[in-house]
């Protein structure tokens, strides 16, 4: 039996016969090259696997497999954000792999004109969730930083991330929001789940002269666009 | 709590089809996950579940699933891969009992003594601090108690056929093996394991020790909730775009400015007054 490491695409139609199989105690035949594509429900599709040739016995449904080998493992997650660019804004900044800081608090590097991607969360290859980028908006070293330019951006502005394997990611702007960082739910900004999308983070609005902080994050999303 | 599995197992293709092949009845919390791992050497089998071949010819060493399953009690029986049907199994049957929202592991596997048998594993699928990772070492070979090392220091001791021991720690890659107990010589690695945050990465020491064929298997589980996120983003310190340039720190200028102001005020009417003075003095 081929070793089906081969395809995630498998796994869809194949699980969902087996749940049938199991439940509804349907004969659920399901032929599925390639992985795509929906799941027969009928009875008659002819079985991709040896056994199920034998008239006597129903189709055996076609679960996914993978090798559990540690080598074999695969990479777990999709190549990082290096750079990102938004042309209309004049933005073009190398974006470092970062974490969180001694606070739990997501870790940015000093220079407002360098982006930090949260390399815990979604990145832009995968097929789901936010891949959150961050930068200063000021510092009293380096000054105003590129980001200071997001809050003003409208809808539909064109931002392009590129990530170690060179592809170009393109989004459009699709919300921007300034929010007191009290109010702030991050598990949306930061979600690993839902329609992959892109998340710009920087400060904003109102600031406390005597913390050094600003009272407010810019968070923009945007969607990923042809 | 809402469970979206998100195991880069699933294709989106996955969700789709899970989303349309759901009872309509069922809430999320009525159903559980089961993946399944041969670890038996040598031995090609199929699986019966309640007495349907579900895995045909499934290869020692690979991981299936993971279903989703309506919480329930499910019987498999494991039979040599040329049975006719269930009836002799080489396995069970065993009856694995599956509650709702919960996520499993069946094994198949060897006991310590090397016979075949099967060992259904919860998997800790709890939320975990941003930035940690859950390791979990399961000990399902034909082999007596052993320590897990790493980094070369023990870090779970006297594990035994079938137990297994789990900790949380910073995600990352670890340099595992696994030793006889109360040594450091590894019968097993050392091997780079790379623990992802948020997730359980569920290591399996399988195989057996007399037969010079211990493996290591690797499974990572991540689910919704598992994971959480940073408690803030800090990303600026100067002030410098604030919309509040008359507020807070702002009314220090205003007062060091005012009082400049008012003594240059001052000092221009002392002046006056002295001219006037002065004048008034010629």
């Amino acid at each position: 039996m081929l070793r089906a490491r081969v395809a995630s695409g498998v796994v869809g139609a194949a699980s969902i016969a087996a749940l049938a199989a199991l439940v509804l105690l349907t004969l659920v035949g399901c032929t599925v090259p390639g992985g795509e594509g929906s799941a027969s429900g009928t009875a008659a599709a002819e079985s991709a696997t040896p056994s199920a040739s034998s008239p006597a016995r129903a189709p055996v449904p076609d679960i996914p497999r993978t090798s559990a080998s540690l080598a074999d493992r695969p990479a777990l997650s999709a190549p990082a954000p290096v750079r990102l660019v938004v042309p209309d804004l004049g933005i073009d900044v190398p974006i470092e792999s970062v974490g969180l800081d001694d606070q739990g608090r997501m870790g940015l590097p000093a220079n407002p004109a360098i982006g930090a991607w949260y390399r815990f969360g979604s990145a832009p290859g995968d097929a789901t969730g936010s891949t959150v980028i961050a930068a200063h908006v000021d510092s009293a070293v380096y000054d105003i930083g590129p980001f200071a330019r997001l809050a003003g951006a409208p809808a539909g502005t064109r931002v392009e991330v590129t990530t170690a394997d060179g592809l170009v990611h393109a989004y459009a702007f699709q919300s921007t929001a300034v929010l007191p960082k009290e109010s702030i739910d991050w598990s949306d900004a930061f979600a690993r789940d839902g329609s992959p999308r892109l998340t710009l983070v920087t400060c904003g609005g109102e600031f406390d002269y005597d913390a050094r902080r600003y009272l407010s994050n810019v968070i923009v999303t945007a969607i990923p666009i042809g | 709590m809402k469970k979206t599995i998100v195991a880069a197992a699933l294709g989106a293709g996955a969700l789709v089809a899970f989303a349309g092949a759901a009872p309509a009845t069922a809430a999320p919390t009525d159903t559980a996950m089961l993946s399944v791992l041969h670890g038996v050497p040598g031995l090609t089998v199929d699986v019966y579940v309640n007495d349907e071949l579900t895995l045909d010819d499934f290869e020692p060493g690979d991981l299936a699933g993971p279903l989703e399953l309506p919480a329930g009690t499910y019987t498999v029986a494991i039979t040599a891969s040329d049975a006719a049907d269930a009836s002799s199994p080489a396995i069970g049957p065993i009856d694995l009992p599956l509650e709702g929202g919960v996520n499993y592991t069946a094994v198949a596997h060897l006991n310590e003594g090397g016979d075949p048998t099967a060992t259904l594993f919860t998997n800790d699928t709890s939320q975990m601090a941003a930035g940690q990772g859950r390791l979990t070492v399961r000990h399902v070979a034909a082999a007596p108690a052993v320590d897990v090392l790493a980094g070369g220091s023990p870090v779970i001791t006297a594990l035994a056929n079938p137990a297994e021991a789990k900790l949380d720690l910073a995600a990352g890659t670890v340099s595992a093996a696994v030793a006889a107990t109360g040594t450091t010589e590894p019968v097993l690695g050392p091997a780079d394991v790379e623990v992802a945050e948020g997730a359980n990465t569920i290591v399996y020491a399988w195989g057996s020790l007399e037969a010079d064929n211990l493996d290591l298997a690797v499974q990572t589980v991540a689910v919704a909730g598992m994971n959480s996120s940073p408690d803030g983003v800090p990303a600026g310190s100067a002030g410098m775009v604030a919309t509040n340039g008359q507020d807070s720190g702002a009314p220090v200028w205003a007062a060091v400015i005012g009082a400049s102001l008012l003594a240059a005020v001052a000092l221009l009417a002392g002046v006056a007054r002295r001219r006037s003075a002065a004048r008034a003095e010629r």
